[in-house]
């Protein structure tokens, strides 16, 4: 197996578009959660969202833009600031050995809202020619190649909230093995439809609005929390072969050392202990290393009380002992839940955090729970911390865990 | 009264992002940036604007002039057969309605 570098990171995230933002603003302590302004925002439980800052027109031209979903712009603009920060001349690139993968949970459910609306809801026997384009769940990966005309694998995974987790996992796994010699790897998700919304309300996952302060309305691991909160955005990587990427003298973000992948394989939606544990000790497997080389843990932390309970669990189930000196940071409760961009976001926020030494904080940690009783980084933020290597954590209904193994970019001379 | 050619300026200025003077009659398709698909996307903005049924047969324009002439002779061969857009041809020819 070969090692495995990231070089390159874009970002449209909640928390900024840029990977400096976005780490400026996590290891600040701001939360990006906030009322939804939507007209259908009123027709809402809880009108609450994490979103991004984002004008489509800016980015591309107006046929093409006509052709592209939110989640799929956000999927092309990450990876052209993914593909920028890797400094890489594509033009060196072998694009029969270069892929594509992407993570997203709902693909293009605006337009496919949008569509909905105009057949149901104003009584219309026609639909917007570019309705299935715009809809279908690989469109984002399918951009990203054609734009940089890599010709390797170009795959999607739908996983739920595990997506993305799983985009960076089996991209890893290809290059570390040789197949291909370049991949841009991540997640995509715009979820913040009406439609799609109402569902998740009517699933009772979503959070109630703090009533003193809307940002605070997601408290991982808070004895209080009440839910998640829909995020929207995207996160790509760039991954080389680490000796080509020191060879170019490309940058080194980190890399990535393992990866576990379960399947609870026993409720739609209720989390596992057992499989989650599962993915954690498969991740440290693949990686060659034992439970007590881990410095950090970036939880799926969703502030769910189900998630919660069940993923703290599952960290002492792996690490025993040693789980209450383990540092967890769920920074869901900043940039809300990414759904099938989640994991992909989680671990650029995670190599950002190695990179400067530092452990961000699960912010809105009110009340402490029994149940949910190790470190969480509660509040603010850990500055000084030598982090080298870290756990992020990815689960979803549909049960399938993803764990990426991420190791910091000053192991450099790690054999 | 506005031209058809002035009908399909406004929908592709506004669609498409572009000054009026960008739009004239000899103006490819292939400049703006409109291939065969986003053609097919034009075209269900013209069915809405000149309340016309396109034939679902693919169909070989490639300037501006080349849709304008398509439209005129859609509203020849249509008119009178149609109130709203989109309406199934089937239906209108089983039970034909007459022009407002």
């Amino acid at each position: 197996m070969r090692r495995v570098a990231v070089t390159g990171m874009g970002v449209v995230s909640p928390l900024g578009n840029s990977a400096q933002e976005l780490y400026a603003q996590a290891r600040a302590g701001h939360s990006a959660i906030d009322h939804l302004q939507t007209p259908f925002a009123g027709r809402l439980t809880a009108p609450l969202a994490a979103t991004v800052r984002f004008d489509g027109a800016a980015h591309f031209d107006a046929p093409k833009l006509r052709m592209l979903d939110r989640f799929s712009q956000f999927a092309l603009v990450a990876a052209r600031r993914a593909m920028a920060d890797a400094h890489l001349e594509i033009e060196m690139v072998d694009r029969g050995r270069a892929g594509v993968f992407v993570g997203t949970g709902m693909g293009g459910s605006i337009s496919n809202d949008e569509g909905y609306q105009t057949l149901y809801g104003e009584d219309s026997n026609r639909i917007r020619p570019f309705t299935v384009l715009l809809g279908m769940y690989n469109a984002a990966a399918a951009w990203i190649g054609i734009e940089y005309q890599l010709r390797g694998p170009n795959l999607t995974y739908t996983t739920a909230c595990s997506s993305s987790a799983v985009a960076i996992g089996e991209a890893w796994l290809r290059v570390a093995r040789g197949e291909i010699d370049m991949a841009i790897a991540g997640g995509a998700e715009a979820p913040l439809s009406f439609g799609s919304m109402k569902a998740w309300e009517a699933l009772h996952t979503l959070a109630d609005v703090d009533p003193t302060q809307a940002s605070a309305s997601c408290k991982p691991f808070s004895k209080n929390r009440s839910g998640m909160v829909l995020g929207e955005g995207s996160a790509m990587l760039v991954l080389e072969p680490w000796d080509r990427a020191v060879a170019r003298h490309a940058p080194i973000h980190g890399e990535i050392l393992g990866y576990g992948l379960t399947t609870d394989s026993s409720h739609i939606t209720k989390p596992s202990v057992e499989g989650q544990a599962a993915a954690m000790r498969a991740a440290l497997q693949s990686a060659g290393l034992e439970a007590t080389t881990i410095d950090a843990i970036n939880a799926h932390g969703t502030g769910t009380q189900a998630n919660d309970m069940a993923e703290t669990a599952a960290i002492k189930a792996v690490f025993g002992t040693q789980a209450p000196h383990i540092p967890i940071s769920a920074t869901k409760a900043m940039h809300g839940h990414l759904l099938g961009a989640a994991g992909a976001l989680e671990c650029a926020l995670s190599l950002l955090a190695m990179q400067h030494a530092t452990l961000l904080p699960t912010l809105h940690l009110q009340m402490p729970d029994a149940d949910c009783d190790l470190d969480y980084v509660p509040n603010a933020a850990r500055s000084g911390v030598a982090v080298r290597t870290m756990l992020s954590n990815s689960f979803a209904f549909g049960g399938t865990n993803a764990v990426l193994v991420l190791g910091g970019a000053a192991q450099r001379g790690r054999a | 009264m506005q031209t058809s050619f002035e009908r399909l300026r406004a929908i592709v200025v506004k669609d498409y992002k572009l000054d009026v003077d960008q739009v004239d009659l000899e103006t490819p398709l292939e400049a703006l940036g409109i291939d065969s698909l986003g053609l097919a996307d034009m075209l269900f903005n013209v069915e809405d604007e000149f309340h016309i049924l396109v034939p679902p047969e693919q169909v070989d324009l490639r300037t501006i002039g080349d849709v304008v002439n398509f439209i005129d002779a859609l509203i020849a061969a249509q008119s009178g057969t149609m109130s709203r857009p989109g309406e199934r041809a089937q239906a209108i020819e089983a039970e034909p309605l007459h022009s407002p």
